[in-house]
């Protein structure tokens, strides 16, 4: 270990030298601003002068990362308006670690941390409160869940799990959509917008005030997406969307310790798309324009109670969803949900939060020649416990956070979700947080009851030497097992300066249980004339492995009007099937979600009227989907014309006229391209 | 060798003198310093009730709760600085802390969950409440401070102003968004 040799130790001294000059400098040149000198001396200035200084630090991002032991990312109202956004998927495309890719003009693929799939489902979502993700397949109908976007206050993303205080599913990730409390939107609004992809659109919101203590608003809103195209072809896709959509919200905040919101929303949309089935008869396959609706609604209520060194919230939703698919299925989804829970100081270095959750899930459906469910008839209850501590040390600077949930499901019972999360404040500008959490994703109702056609093989075809057409099925086992995960994860923040901070997080996921499709013996149908081969694919646990990455996020104020913000997201999974696994499809489910993201945000204001905002894109091949990497730029400019007028233009994918995201799974539609597309909308306000 | 360490040397400085020129222009801007000027503001344009001071050069006490958003900058911006005489405390606080005993309450935004709570414990006392929580001025404290399109805003909850006995210039309330709710919930004639 030591060395005696004078050459070494003389050399050691130098390397030492260097060090310690190198620190003098850097804790020096940081001291430095310590020095009242720098500051500029506010007291001497009025408060006319004060309110017209520009602020210029992250603030309130920054405020609350810093005090999270987690991977956070917040969406802004601002960062949505300046994108040019104008549906929340195309909002995510923003955050660190999260894969967005469009597979038509009414569906996305959107997963965090890897799995990425149409029907994902290792990712939570909910709106104000209400989980959006629906039992049937685990996943989120991203074509239904929407909101007015002025009214969006921020929208939370958590890489990583937060099974501990959001129960199974949020396995990689949880995204929280929050609306602004009805105070916040009393003015009136009327957009009106339009373009290449996006046909029309109007959104209309009016807010106001009932006596002294309640606010309210109401919205609706209207938009017709136009068709897009199929991959190298000029042909016109059929992937049209509409939906019409509306909503309130209501506060009612006396000055006592309690508070009570009622909010609710309807919406109808029609999408089409172009699916393909397997048949019975020659030619085996059917390729068609296929059309179907969602319809639906909500209505929340949560009360809130806040007294000494306490609070309390009782949450209850209902939410009804219908699909009518045509071609393949109907389902009616009812669920009610309950929540309590309860926030408290045991001591001062001590936050406990506790809550019980209740939810009834009821699934009505119909099936057809490729989708069946059995039963077509459930009624599923899940119950849940959880608690959790947030223990400070020396002087609040650590910070240690224990806590589970204990959940009953009805398909695997009981699951057990703990966490231990750990942060510490450096300094007051930097902050290091670690953390180690299981979570689990509970069986959705496919993989107990499903049996979905996938392919006719001809008789006599490759693969199939039987005179009968053979099926390949996917079928439910009620055997399926919750998959499991076990995440490690470490993070680091620093505010550099109040105009520049990172932000950089890492995990390692390790999966166990997760899901394969076994093939079984094959089955003749039909009787007494036999008509056909069943060859089945069934619902498995066996396939494990790990996945890693990271992301690193930058936000840099250049000057006071102009923003800079960066992103580079890495991934690599590699999981493997046990070795008792027949499942025939490729090893790895990681070919579909990119090994590198990357993207640069500019928001720059000219003068007092104009923004002018771009992002830059890069998104890694999709080699399992056979996906070539592609860059995109889009540009949006905003004008405020007049008082209470603005008006602003968007255009995405300015640097190549289309591209190709994804490829579906599960249900065979034709996936279309991104087109390089322009919008523009007109915004009113009435204060 | 010798060159290369001097490279490293010279890099080393320019990442030092790159970082303090950060920091500077950081400092000159910062959210939280205009805030800390408008506080010092607030203590010259709000007159509290004679009995609010032992002494007449007793000081103004600055209770900070809950996370603090300034961190050195306030006490070096109120550092030597008199308004009538008093000088400046800057006090940071736990949420156990008896928070009458501020002249004004900064409350930081982790108290979000526990807002009624601090309200209530200084009700009727001259404490001049300030906190960036939304909503925070309708729940019955008085100053609530607000980012709108980079620049720093202020409502004043009058009617807690009242109950509080504190006496808010006309200079401040024609700059400020007034509301009127008073904290115990009832309409003011």
């Amino acid at each position: 270990m030591s060395s005696t040799n004078p050459q070494h130790v003389g050399s050691i001294r130098q390397a030492l030298a260097i060090v310690l000059v190198a620190v003098l400098f850097v804790s020096s040149s940081f001291g430095a601003p310590q020095q009242p000198t720098n500051i500029p001396d506010v007291t001497t200035m009025s408060m006319e002068d004060l309110m017209n200084m520009q602020v210029t630090s992250v603030s309130k991002r920054s405020q609350k990362l810093a005090d999270a032991a987690g991977a956070v990312f917040v969406i802004t109202q601002d960062d949505i308006r300046r994108s040019g956004a104008t549906n929340i998927p195309e909002a995510l495309r923003m955050v660190p670690g999260i894969q967005v890719a469009r597979i038509d003009e009414n569906k996305w693929a959107i997963a965090s941390r890897g799995f990425n799939g149409r029907f994902d489902n290792k990712l939570l979502v909910l709106i104000d409160g209400r989980s959006v993700y629906t039992p049937l397949f685990s996943g989120v109908y991203w074509n239904v869940q929407d909101v007015m976007l002025e009214d969006v206050d921020r929208i939370e993303v958590i890489r990583g799990p937060g099974a501990t205080l959001w129960g199974a599913n949020a396995v990689d990730g949880v995204i929280n959509i929050i609306t602004k409390p009805a105070r916040s939107t009393q003015s009136a609004v009327v957009t009106a917008g339009g373009g290449t992809e996006e046909r029309g659109a109007t959104n209309v919101r009016y807010g106001g005030k009932i006596g002294e203590d309640t606010y309210y608003r109401a919205y609706g809103k209207y938009f017709n997406f136009g068709p897009s195209v199929y991959p190298n072809t000029e042909l016109a896709a059929n992937d049209n969307w509409d939906a019409l959509r509306g909503g309130f919200r209501a506060d009612w905040s006396p000055s006592g310790p309690d508070s009570l919101t009622l909010q609710g929303d309807v919406h109808r949309s029609k999408f089409g798309e172009t699916l393909t089935i397997p048949s019975l008869t020659a030619p085996f396959t059917d390729t068609f324009p296929n059309q179907g609706s969602f319809s639906g609604g909500n209505i929340l209520g949560r009360w809130n109670h806040a007294f000494a060194a306490s609070t309390m919230s009782l949450q209850m939703y209902y939410d009804h969803t219908k699909l009518i698919d045509d071609s393949l299925f109907t389902d009616r989804q009812n669920i009610f949900d309950i929540d309590f829970q309860q926030s408290f100081h045991p001591g001062s270095n001590h936050e406990v939060v506790w809550g019980l959750g209740y939810r009834a899930i009821n699934d009505n459906n119909d099936s057809s020649f490729t989708v069946a469910i059995q039963p077509n008839r459930l009624t599923l209850n899940q119950f849940s416990a959880f608690a959790q501590d947030e223990i400070s040390f020396a002087d609040r600077r650590l910070r240690l956070t224990l806590g589970s949930k204990l959940e009953h499901n009805e398909f695997t019972g009981f699951e057990f979700e703990p966490n231990a999360r750990l942060l510490w404040n450096l300094t007051k500008t930097q902050s290091v947080w670690t953390a180690v959490s299981r979570a689990v994703r509970t069986p959705a109702i496919t993989e107990e009851g499903l049996q979905l056609n996938s392919a006719v093989i001809p008789p006599g075809g490759p693969g199939n030497p039987t005179p009968l057409p053979a099926i390949a099925a996917i079928l439910g086992n009620h055997q399926f097992k919750a998959e499991d995960l076990l995440a490690y994860e470490l993070g680091y923040r620093m505010q550099v300066s109040s105009n520049f901070s990172a932000d950089v997080a890492t995990f390692y996921n390790q999966y166990s249980n997760l899901r394969t499709a076994e093939p079984g013996a094959p089955v003749i149908q039909g009787s007494p004339i036999p008509t056909d081969v069943l060859v089945p694919f069934v619902a498995a646990n066996n396939m494990g492995g790990g996945t890693y990455g990271g992301e690193v996020f930058g936000d840099w104020r250049v000057l006071p009007k102009w923003r800079l913000l960066g992103s580079y997201s890495y991934l690599q999974m590699s999981l493997r099937k046990d070795s008792n696994s027949l499942d025939p499809l490729p090893d790895n489910p990681a070919g579909s979600s990119p090994h590198n993201q990357v993207y640069l945000r500019s928001s720059l204001d000219l003068g007092r009227r104009f923004e002018h905002d771009f992002i830059v894109r890069h998104v890694g091949s999709l080699p399992g989907l056979n996906i070539p990497s592609y860059n995109s730029l889009d540009m949006h400019m905003s004008w405020k014309a007049a008082s209470g007028i603005e008006l602003s233009i968007g255009s995405q994918n300015l640097l190549n006229d289309r591209h190709l995201e994804f490829i579906p799974d599960f249900i065979n539609t034709a996936p279309t391209e991104v087109k390089r597309t322009v919008y523009g909308q007109i915004t009113w306000r009435v204060d | 060798m010798t060159v290369r360490r001097l490279i490293i040397l010279m890099l080393m400085m320019m990442l030092g003198q790159a970082s303090r020129a950060w920091s500077q222009d950081a400092e000159a801007s910062s959210e939280y310093l205009i805030k800390a000027g408008y506080i010092y503001n607030f203590a010259k344009l709000v007159e509290w009730p004679t009995t609010a001071f032992a002494q007449s050069d007793s000081p103004i006490v600055i209770g900070i709760v809950g996370t603090d958003p300034f961190g050195p900058i306030i006490d070096k911006v109120l550092e030597g600085k008199k308004v009538n005489g008093h000088p400046f405390v800057i006090k940071r606080l736990k949420p156990t802390a008896d928070l009458k005993e501020c002249h004004i309450l900064f409350i930081g935004s982790s108290m979000e969950s526990h807002i009624g709570d601090a309200i209530r414990l200084t009700r009727g006392t001259p404490v001049l409440t300030i906190s960036e929580i939304p909503g925070f001025a309708d729940h019955g404290g008085i100053i609530h401070l607000s980012l709108e399109q980079n620049k720093v805003r202020f409502e004043v909850n009058v009617d807690a102003a009242k109950e509080a006995d504190l006496n808010i210039s006309s200079r401040l309330l024609v700059l400020a968004k007034v509301i009127q709710q008073p904290s115990d919930g009832r309409k003011t004639e």
